[in-house]
């Protein structure tokens, strides 16, 4: 585990209202696909949790949404400044040895550890991604979701690529690609309309869960999600990634 | 070399530092961040008799300088950490077990449960965020008095400290309270009750509506009244409330505090309690001090 200050190597808009932050760690951290960080704010009581987009030994990047005062600070960070970090945190995603063709679904800031997920398996995987986004003005990082066999961008109002929601984009295709394993970032509603899309088909899906998060390692108890079972799950340390039947979205 | 250890109800602790129920778990969580073993202590989850599965979810907010938390004690239950976690637990540190309960019989089975099984029982009679339980018992003396005396009664052999909320009239009539009924300490001060409301949604951020108010901005009022408790018992106390730094601890040790419990500051950064311990230490050096009990109570008024 890594808890201390990483050097801010460039932090720049990439689409509106969301960011890209590169810093590096002292030494190499190795993150796998899904996991995320605690980004600590000088001035503010609580770390924000991000996933990690990209992890490159000690170059670490990830990708945040300015929602509020902490992340419009985050959003003013210069090169060179510093900030704490704790990280890799949860479980993060994993594709079985026997499933050869992963899709992944991903809306809004949700793409972003799908992204890890790309880096991670592309090449070894075959790899078909429906990424949504409000509006064309909205996309990004257009070439790191490229590096699948296969991508299709959904807007909500068709001013780029397929009119509609990446999960109807999947749907399209499910019987054609028919995939060993979906994972999934989102949204609550697409979480939402994935999971009834895809009832009755035999497919695991994986999603990556979005909570409010107080030490980011599984003791305050404060990011549960209820399990199907009636008892809770950690967010931070149980997951972010849970089977999409195992909780409650 | 600096001598870091206190004695607390006649039990020694290695140094004044203590990460506050509720921010901890049961410490294994931080165990595998730091070796735990360095801390005075640890305040457990708050347990209560039967598992609870706590409230609905946001549990947490920020505005400046501070958390809202409404967590609502979810917690395993007293018997699975008695099955489970003590024995780790208490190889490493002295163990500060918080208990909550709806009732005064429950104070009352709880505390026999734990008796001679814990270093310290912490008698969380001010949590806010549960509708029955804690902070009724904290509120007016006459009811800390007797809720004490139960609790203190089905654990004659474990030192009782009473953690009092500060959401009262008078912190000092409370502190004597606890006294009167027979706790062995007191700690304090437990989060303010408060609300955080989202601007957009018209609703407040937090899903219990309420929360306890913590962090940094809190501790001014939370060093006024530890001042104030340790002034009015004589039995020891613990203080807390924002204490993120060396420097804010050793505040309340001269206020008055015989330890010190860090909470939200774990949020912050996860190594916070021994980078405090490390700076008592070198605050202490700097300043000749040669015992960091020392300290206690030393604040001179102008």
């Amino acid at each position: 585990m890594y808890e201390g200050s990483v050097t801010v190597l460039e932090n720049r808009p990439i689409a509106e209202g969301i960011f890209s932050l590169t810093f590096a760690t002292e030494g190499e951290v190795k993150v796998r696909c899904g996991q995320f960080c605690m980004v600590g704010i000088a001035g503010f009581p609580l770390r924000r949790p991000i996933a990690v987009c990209k992890a490159e030994g000690e170059r670490i990047t990830v990708c945040y949404q300015v929602k509020g005062e902490g992340t419009a600070a985050l959003s003013r960070k210069q090169q060179g400044d510093k900030l704490s970090v704790l990280l890799p945190l949860g479980n993060g995603f994993f594709v079985e040895e026997g499933e050869k063709k992963v899709a992944l679904v991903g809306g809004g800031v949700g793409i972003f550890p799908l992204i890890s997920v790309l880096r991670e398996y592309a090449g070894s995987k075959e790899i078909f991604s429906y990424m949504g986004f409000r509006t064309k003005a909205a996309v990004c990082m257009r070439y790191e979701l490229q590096r699948g066999e296969h991508l299709v961008l959904a807007t909500d109002d068709g001013s780029e690529g397929y009119h509609g929601t990446a999960v109807q984009a999947l749907m399209e295709d499910i019987d054609r690609v028919r995939p060993d394993v979906i994972l999934s970032c989102g949204p609550t509603p697409m979480l939402h309309a994935l999971k009834s899309a895809v009832a009755g088909r035999d497919i695991p899906v994986y999603v990556s869960l979005e909570e409010r998060m107080g030490c980011g390692i599984g003791a305050c108890l404060v990011c549960i999600c209820n399990r199907t079972d009636g008892s809770h799950a950690r967010v931070c340390k149980d997951g972010p990634v849970f089977g999409i039947g195992e909780v409650e979205i | 070399m600096v001598d870091l250890s206190v004695k607390l109800c006649g039990v020694e602790l290695k140094n004044p530092v203590i990460p506050a129920s509720g921010t901890f778990g049961f410490g294994r969580e931080f165990d595998e961040i730091y070796d735990i073993s360095v801390l005075g202590g640890v305040a457990t989850k708050g347990l209560t008799l039967l598992p609870r599965l706590g409230n609905r979810t946001p549990r947490i907010a920020e505005r400046r300088g501070v958390i809202l938390n409404a967590v609502g004690l979810q917690n395993p239950g007293v018997d699975s950490f008695l099955k489970n976690d003590l024995a780790w637990l208490r190889a490493k540190t002295r163990v500060f077990a918080n208990v909550a309960g709806s009732t005064l019989e429950d104070y009352g089975d709880i505390c026999k449960k734990l008796d001679t099984m814990v270093d310290f029982i912490e008698l969380n009679i001010s949590c806010p965020n549960v509708r029955c339980g804690g902070m009724a018992f904290g509120i007016k003396p006459q009811s800390i008095e007797e809720v004490t005396r139960i609790a203190k009664e089905n654990c004659p052999h474990t030192p009782l400290i009473v953690k009092l909320s500060p959401n009262v009239e008078s912190i000092s009539e409370n502190a004597r309270a606890a006294e009167r009924g027979g706790a062995d300490g007191i700690s304090l001060v437990n989060t303010f009750t408060g609300m955080a409301i989202d601007i957009e949604k018209r609703r407040p951020v937090l899903a219990n509506n309420t929360g306890g108010v913590s962090g940094a901005g809190i501790k001014p009022i939370a060093v006024r009244m530890v001042y104030e408790a340790a002034r009015a018992v004589g039995i020891p106390v613990i203080g807390m409330g924002g204490i993120g730094t060396a420097e804010d601890a050793i505040e309340f040790l001269m206020a008055g505090a015989v330890a010190v419990e860090v909470g939200t500051q774990n949020f912050t950064d996860t190594l916070a309690c021994p980078k405090i311990i490390h700076g008592i230490e070198k605050w202490c050096e700097s300043h000749h001090v040669e015992h960091v009990s020392d300290l206690v109570g030393t604040v001179k008024m102008n």
